[in-house]
């Protein structure tokens, strides 16, 4: 049995504009682990959702995969099968959304329709998936699934989205990704403009349903500290590069790209004294400007030459992680 | 005393300021395809109302002798039932159509600004009174009371006919000045001049005017657009009929003469075509300028 | 005793708090139509007295038509038409004034000076039902066109279907409705003859009634006047419900909804088509209240015995009590309609409360 439940395999996702186009991903290699919680990680623009959302190939407009190929592992029925993801039509691609992978979208607070109420949305979801005919069965379903959630069903259901708060909203977004008992969730942003007690409550029950349900999810965030706390694995993501992939031990105590320990030190504690925080440099790479070699260089503290030539390749670790830096292996006993 | 010299004096800066601004928009503004094809038709027909009839003089004596020629050189557009060079009768038209469009929008932008400014800035009675005006004038039908307006003024200027249709057409401006001005108003950086005590005139030349001035702009291109429709709608059932060269009554008068006759169409058809050219050039321009200066309404 | 009294203080205090809770209930239902009552008043005074503006006494004109039909002197005839028209030339501007609106509250709109047995009210019997016939007929058209043309071609932006569409609406609104209506009198009517140039239906020919040759010129007459409108309406519809579909799709849940696996006409029709038409609503309800004035300019085109037409023939001839009866009824119609899309908006769109 595949330990992947999706490969993505040197995946590049354009946006081709009027003029220009640009490239929101490069070249990622990158298996999500079944029953695990991956974090994908990096500042705003770094190519997570763009990366997450083309699983289910619902990257915002007028994005498109370039290259390389999304493959889902399916393990349903004992026996393993391949789907290439970016290969399926249009019809077979309606029955892998939501049924194989769901999302809880960054705009969770506007991504339920304002004229429907949340019970017609949800029947309306199980019915395109030919799921449930039975009335009964559906509203059971539905209110067991808002529950779980530890929202008032029958008063939620009923409502329309506009009725409800935002932390109500997020939750229903929740409740609505494990309608159809998917395989794989991906979080994006799950808690934006959540206060800190609601947010640690959700991530508390995501982590929960990962556990009972062995659902695999991808969780983006920009919070470090949920990231060490929650996930199983953390990839980090720099320019629509992965520049760094490994188990969350291995990010947060052994991190060896630059990047990464730029982010992890930018990152304030409780504990911690706010003088050590040391912000990186610079601004974020823009898309359309590229600078040469490691699109990270201009902001290295260690940059050497050889890091404004050629872009460096990904280097492979035996013990799984990866990242893309020339100094890699060097940096992998001492700092 | 001094307060009126402060005042004075910022709205001299105001102005300076804008000026400076304006050139940089002006580069922004002209590279949209769209803004410079209505601009480039605006400015022909401008030139063609100023030294058009420098060039071609028009005669408004009668030559029934000459009635009904067809287009020719001398008479490129033929003449009309009383022998008059059509070209020339449509050359002196455009000085007419334009000084009311143009007399038009400076009143409808004016009058729709200032009060839609003070109704969205001081809120409270003085917005409730004009709104409720702004209501009345938006509920009667604005034809009619053109006719009626008419019937109260003699019209037999341009100035006038533009006075009386603007009276009815600065309403619905206003109320979106109004609601853009209460929007603003809720933005922080208005909210912080109220902290920070800055004069009223201030807020409302050095905040509140530039950001809605793109709005004004392009409210001012559709003003003029709206005044050759009702203007020459006023021409055409002859109830202004000062000039009988503006194109709505040169329209009006072909179609009293008979549409039977092939040629008062022929006639017709030139300050038609005119028309539809111009107001396509305006809808052109605005649209060019919401384009690039309200970029949040792009559409890709 | 003292203890009626009490239950009947309680009780007061129970019916007056539930008299208070039922207005902060409906409150904005009292608030819209308060609103739309006082500038039914406002209109009412500020046609009574843009009328008085108009130079020229009407008694005076009155007289001088007298005067030439009759043959008496201007004195005697001034004295007739006074009797005639019901006018003390002493009366003053107010009491005029509550004499008018204590017509209006008797729906009385106004008489004619010019014709016995003329009024508002007879006119809006005879010549609204065509106004409304022809303007609805083509602001439903033009509507359920707009509509579909502008949810399809939004939803294909790069496609020739979107820059016919633009082409479309840059045409069809850079052309005044009533010169195109000039346009398709000279074509339809003068060049190929296939449609009357005239009036509402063949008087010669025909007997008014239920009958097949009667409704046949009816809708031969009509056809030009609702294709003028409907050409030119079209656009704009087109435009608008494009625009408000383009805000839409760019929306969160649209995207939220294709990842649920819904299939694109579920998005199509329950997605985009209904929010999209939320704006539209009101624009609709305007555009409808507001065919009641007529279309001066294309009924006048047409030579269509509608509102608008009237309205202009009566400000020619200075019927002016008719033509204030006339332009009060239409500025009504437009806050009455407004008002009732103001009302019935909450049942549509969830979002706004009625609280």
């Amino acid at each position: 049995m595949n330990e992947n439940i999706i490969e993505f395999r040197n995946v590049s996702i354009d946006y081709p504009l009027k003029k220009y186009t640009i490239r929101a991903v490069t070249d990622v290699s990158l298996g999500i682990k079944r029953g695990k919680i991956t974090a994908l990680v990096g500042e705003s623009g770094s190519g997570k959702t763009t990366l997450s959302s083309s699983i289910i190939k619902c990257i915002s407009e007028p994005g498109k995969i370039a290259a390389g190929e999304i493959v889902f592992f399916d393990n349903a029925d004992g026996e393993e099968k391949e789907t290439v993801v970016s290969g399926l039509k249009e019809k077979q691609l309606k029955e892998f959304r939501w049924k194989r992978v769901s999302m809880v979208f960054q705009a969770a607070q506007s991504a339920l329709n304002p004229v429907m109420t949340v019970e017609e949305q949800f029947v309306e979801t199980l019915l395109a998936h030919g799921e449930v005919r039975d009335k009964q069965k559906q509203r059971e379903r539905c209110k067991d699934l808002l529950s779980y959630v530890k929202l008032d069903a029958d008063r939620v259901l009923s409502s329309y989205p506009h009725e409800l708060s935002g932390g109500m909203k997020q939750r229903v977004m929740i409740a609505f990704s494990l309608l159809l008992n998917p395989d794989l969730i991906i979080l994006d942003e799950p808690t934006t403009a959540l206060d800190v007690i609601t947010q640690n409550y959700i991530f508390n029950l995501l982590k929960q349903i990962n556990r009972e349900t062995d659902i695999s999810m991808i969780l983006m965030t920009h919070d470090i500290s949920v990231v060490a706390k929650f996930a199983d694995y953390v990839g980090v993501m720099y320019g629509g590069r992965l520049v760094e992939y490994g188990t969350v031990n291995d990010i947060f105590r052994k991190h060896r790209h630059p990047y990464t320990e730029g982010l992890i030190k930018a990152t304030p504690s409780i504990i911690g004294d706010i003088d050590k925080l040391s912000p990186i440099e610079g601004a974020p790479p823009d898309l359309m400007n590229l600078p040469k070699g490691c699109i990270f260089s201009p902001r290295c503290p260690y940059a050497q030459d050889i890091c404004r030539g050629d872009e460096p390749p990904t280097v492979y670790s035996d013990d799984g992680s990866k990242g893309r830096c020339y100094f890699y292996e060097e940096r992998k006993n001492g700092r | 005393m001094s307060k009126a010299k402060n005042f004075f004096i910022l709205v001299g800066k105001t102005l300076r300021e804008f000026f400076i601004s304006f050139g940089k928009t002006c580069k922004k503004v002209f590279s949209n395809p769209k803004t410079i094809a209505g601009f480039v038709i605006l400015a022909l027909f401008v030139f063609i109302a100023i030294f058009g009839k420098l060039i071609f003089p028009y005669n408004a004596d009668t030559d029934v002798a000459n009635k009904y020629l067809n287009p020719s050189l001398e008479h490129p557009f033929g003449t009309d039932w009383l022998g008059r060079d059509v070209f020339r009768q449509m050359i002196a038209g455009t000085s007419s159509i334009l000084e009311i469009a143009f007399f038009s929008a400076i009143f409808t932008v004016v009058i729709g600004t200032v009060l839609g400014i003070v109704s969205g800035f001081v809120g409270g009675w003085v917005d409730k009174i004009i709104m409720g005006i702004t209501n009345i004038f938006l509920s009667i039908p604005s034809f009619p009371v053109y006719l009626l307006l008419a019937a109260i003024i003699t019209i037999d200027t341009p100035i006038s006919l533009a006075m009386v249709i603007s009276i009815w057409s600065w309403a619905g401006l206003c109320r979106a000045i109004r609601v853009q001005v209460m929007s603003l108003k809720e933005r922080d950086f208005i909210q912080i001049c109220a902290v920070m005590r800055m004069s009223k005139a201030h807020v409302i030349f050095k905040e509140l005017l530039p950001n809605v001035f793109s709005y004004i702009v392009i409210n001012f291109v559709m003003a003029m657009r709206n005044a050759i429709m009702a203007s020459v709608g006023i021409m055409l059932v002859g109830l202004a009929a000062y000039d009988p060269t503006n194109w709505g009554a040169i329209i009006n008068a072909a179609r009293t003469k008979g549409l039977i006759n092939p040629q008062n169409v022929a006639i017709l058809m030139y300050p038609l075509v005119a028309i539809v050219i111009f107001q396509s050039a305006m809808l052109m321009l605005a649209n060019g300028l919401d384009e690039t200066l309200n970029p949040r309404l792009k559409v890709m | 005793m003292t203890q009626s009294k009490q239950k009947f203080k309680s009780f007061v205090k129970k019916a007056g708090k539930a008299i208070a809770r039922f207005f902060v209930k409906y409150k904005y239902f009292f608030a819209k139509i308060g609103v739309a009552l006082i500038t039914l008043a406002l209109t009412i005074i500020l046609l009574f007295f843009l009328l008085r503006l108009i130079p020229g006494d009407i008694v005076e004109l009155y007289a001088l038509k007298l005067q030439a039909q009759q043959g008496i002197t201007f004195d005697r005839a001034y004295e007739l038409a006074s009797q005639l028209l019901n006018y003390d030339p002493n009366e003053d501007v107010f009491s005029a004034f509550f004499r008018y609106v204590g017509g209006l509250f008797r729906g009385q709109l106004g008489e004619s000076y010019l014709e016995t047995g003329v009024s508002a009210n007879t006119l809006l019997k005879t010549r609204l039902p065509w106004t409304l016939f022809v303007s609805s007929v083509a602001l439903f058209i033009s509507f359920f066109l707009g509509v579909l043309i502008g949810g399809f071609v939004a939803q294909r932006r790069k496609g020739i279907g979107n820059k016919i569409a633009s082409a479309y609406i840059a045409v069809s609104g850079s052309i005044p409705d009533y010169l195109m209506a000039l346009l398709l009198v000279i074509v339809f009517a003068y060049k190929l003859n296939w449609f009357p140039s005239q009036n509402n239906y063949d008087a010669f020919n025909t007997t008014p009634g239920f009958n097949f040759p009667f409704i046949g010129s009816v809708l031969h007459h009509a056809f030009l006047p609702i294709l003028s409108y409907t050409l030119v309406q079209t656009g704009n519809w087109i435009l608008h419900m494009r625009g408000s579909c383009i805000g839409v799709l760019g929306e969160d849940y649209i995207n939220a909804a294709r990842a649920r696996g819904l299939s694109d006409r579920t998005i199509r029709n329950k997605y985009m088509r209904k929010n999209a038409l939320l704006p539209l609503v009101t624009m609709f309800g305007v555009t409808f209240g507001a065919l009641f004035g007529g279309a001066t300019l294309m009924e006048s085109i047409f030579n269509y015995p509608g509102i608008g037409l009237e309205i202009s023939n009566r400000i020619v001839t200075k019927d002016y009590m008719v033509v204030q009866g006339l332009i009060f009824f239409s500025a009504a119609m437009v806050i009455v309609v407004n008002l009732i899309v103001d009302l019935i908006y909450p049942l549509i769109d969830p979002r706004v409360k009625r609280g």
